[in-house]
């Protein structure tokens, strides 16, 4: 019996230990570069000495900062937007439909998931020097957007195709048999019914877009965006504008996941009402 | 939910895969077999020849530093593998098992974690480990000495786990949730301690979620760059950070094709190993319950 409860302490121990030990070390660099954005000195050392607000002036007047970071919002957009509606579509095949070839299908609407981010950028930076030289272009923020959504649609698909297995299609019969057209029972049963999933695959599309570094380090030519901007300052040196971008960068993500799971928990909500 | 069987003159089916094939088709397809074709021409001057012949992959597989960067990707691969999946499985457990209120609040606070930016991340870590940073001020404040790992391989493979620890994390976590609890009951009442039920209940049943999350972790772990690069300091560079000096510095495209195309076979010989291995597990289960029920 003392036996049974020393084991049963020391399990919840050791899981407790170990969810609360992850997230301090999650959110170690996280909060450590919040601090540091209000440090006065210029240089990031710790202890901070006295506290100031003035790099987050000193990174709007970055001359560099507010077009990158007018790229990563135009790149973020169009990935979410694409990416979001091709992995839908694709879910939609994937689980509901069958079709020859569908295993060829599957597999390469996969496999850009598991390749390595920088290979996939590589790999398609010579396809796209090859296209440039014949129809003369250069790799600029529309090649990036490409890469991205090759990578982030399966991620999108998978998202959405969990939401579409619980789908009810008798629904789509109901709405049939009451006259409505193929079109009208798309736009008025499939997609609301599918629109949790669809929305938290636009949100995860967005976030992933709006941090990813490896393609478009390779795909963006001379275009920058935020990642790869902060990439490029701390290679040549630290500075406390960096942390500043920092937050301000966690404050928008912060919120979306926070909606995110409003919205779920709503939606939750009324299924059990 | 019925599956609809369908042929390929269906309008419905053409425009549920037609863009999202034509995109794969024209800008992943196309260039990986460019990338094909590329590893067997060579460069003279900074210029690509199309030579047509073995050279590159002659001196792919002669250069000793090569495969010694190759041999240290792989060993880093591996343990960032181990060390994630390690990681994940008491806290997959706890959130299920454990977190009934909490559960959703610990949800949200890893996937903000996993989806900030990376390089920011990664800065912030640099920011912690450094010489007069925030863990050696820790450290003082605390009374222990100094330690100095940043631009070492620990500092390196902390970088590697902490952005691909999530992957492990979550895939654990939705095959273990599927996990039906009468099971894990039914072995606390034959008298099994709550070790021995997680070794041989709730272990093998999630196998699925440790097997997608240990390859998705290793093939991501092949192809880091950032994490040496920043937090290591660039002296033990890896396979990533060859195939792009391969590109940028030295210009030598259909090396870089080579390597690229090397680092993919690993990734690909490992992923059909692992998947043998794990029909054959699942096949052995297979006939054991056969036995079991005769």
């Amino acid at each position: 019996m003392i036996a049974d409860r020393f084991e049963r302490r020391l399990v919840d121990a050791i899981l407790y230990g170990s969810v609360l030990a992850i997230l301090v070390f999650f959110y170690i660099p996280i909060i450590t570069l919040v601090v540091f954005s209000f440090t006065e000195s210029r240089f990031l050392t710790y202890p901070i000495e006295s506290y100031s607000t003035k790099w987050y002036f000193e990174l709007i007047a970055d001359k560099d900062f507010l077009p990158a970071l007018g790229n990563s919002a135009l790149l973020a957009v169009t990935t979410c937007i694409l990416a979001t509606a091709l992995g839908t579509a694709g879910a939609i095949a994937w689980i509901r439909l069958q079709f020859r070839f569908k295993r060829v299908f599957q597999i390469i609407s996969f496999a850009p998931l598991l390749f390595p981010q920088l290979l996939l950028g590589v790999v398609m930076l010579l396809w796209f020097s090859v296209l440039g030289n014949w129809l003369e272009f250069s790799p600029s923020l529309w090649t990036a957007a490409i890469g991205h959504i090759i990578y982030i649609t399966p991620f999108a698909l998978v998202i959405v195709a969990v939401q579409v297995v619980g789908f009810d299609d008798t629904l789509e019969d109901a709405a049939r048999d009451l006259g409505a057209s193929d079109i009208e029972v798309l736009k008025e049963v499939t997609l609301p019914l599918l629109w949790p999933g669809i929305m938290s695959a636009a949100i995860f599309a967005f976030l992933l877009s709006w941090g990813n570094f490896y393609l478009t380090y390779s795909l963006s030519g001379t275009a920058r965006t935020l990642p790869t901007y902060v990439f490029s300052g701390i290679a040549v040196g630290s500075s406390p504008i960096y942390p500043a971008l920092a937050t301000l960068t966690f404050v928008p993500s912060l919120l979306l996941v926070g909606f995110a799971d409003f919205y779920r928990r709503k939606l939750a909500k009324r299924k059990t009402v | 939910m019925r599956v609809k069987e369908v042929n390929w003159s269906n309008k419905g089916l053409l425009s549920a895969t037609g863009p999202l094939t034509i995109m794969l088709l024209l800008f992943f397809l196309i260039p990986f077999f460019m990338t094909v074709v590329l590893s067997f021409q060579s460069t003279q001057y900074y210029r690509l020849q199309w030579t047509w012949d073995l050279d590159i992959w002659k001196e792919v597989f002669s250069e000793y530093f090569i495969w010694r960067i190759m041999w240290r990707t792989l060993t880093m691969s591996a343990l960032c593998v181990v060390l994630c999946v390690v990681i994940s499985l008491p806290i997959a457990y706890a959130l299920i098992n454990r977190m009934k209120s909490m559960e959703n609040n610990v949800k949200i606070l890893i996937v903000f974690a996993f989806l900030a930016d990376a390089v920011l991340k990664t800065f912030g870590w640099v920011l912690v480990l450094d010489k007069s940073g925030v863990m050696n001020g820790f450290l003082a404040w605390i009374g222990l000495p100094e330690i100095d790992i940043l631009f070492s391989p620990t500092a390196t493979m902390i970088g590697m786990v902490y952005n691909l620890v999530p992957y492990t994390i979550f895939t654990i976590y939705l095959s273990m949730d599927r996990i039906d609890r009468d099971l894990v009951r039914a072995a606390y009442d034959a008298g099994a301690s709550r070790f021995r039920t997680f070794w041989e209940v709730t272990l093998p049943l999630s196998k699925p979620g440790i097997f997608a999350g240990a390859i998705l972790v290793f093939v991501l772990s092949l192809g880091v760059f950032l994490e040496p690069k920043v937090m290591g300091g660039g002296t033990r560079p890896m396979a990533a950070e060859l195939i792009r000096q391969s590109f940028e510095t030295r210009v030598n495209w259909p090396l870089g094709a080579a390597l690229t195309l090397v680092v993919i076979a690993i990734g690909a010989i490992t992923l059909a190993i692992a998947g043998k291995i794990a029909a054959r597990t699942s096949a052995a289960n297979a006939t054991l319950a056969q036995e079991d029920s005769k």
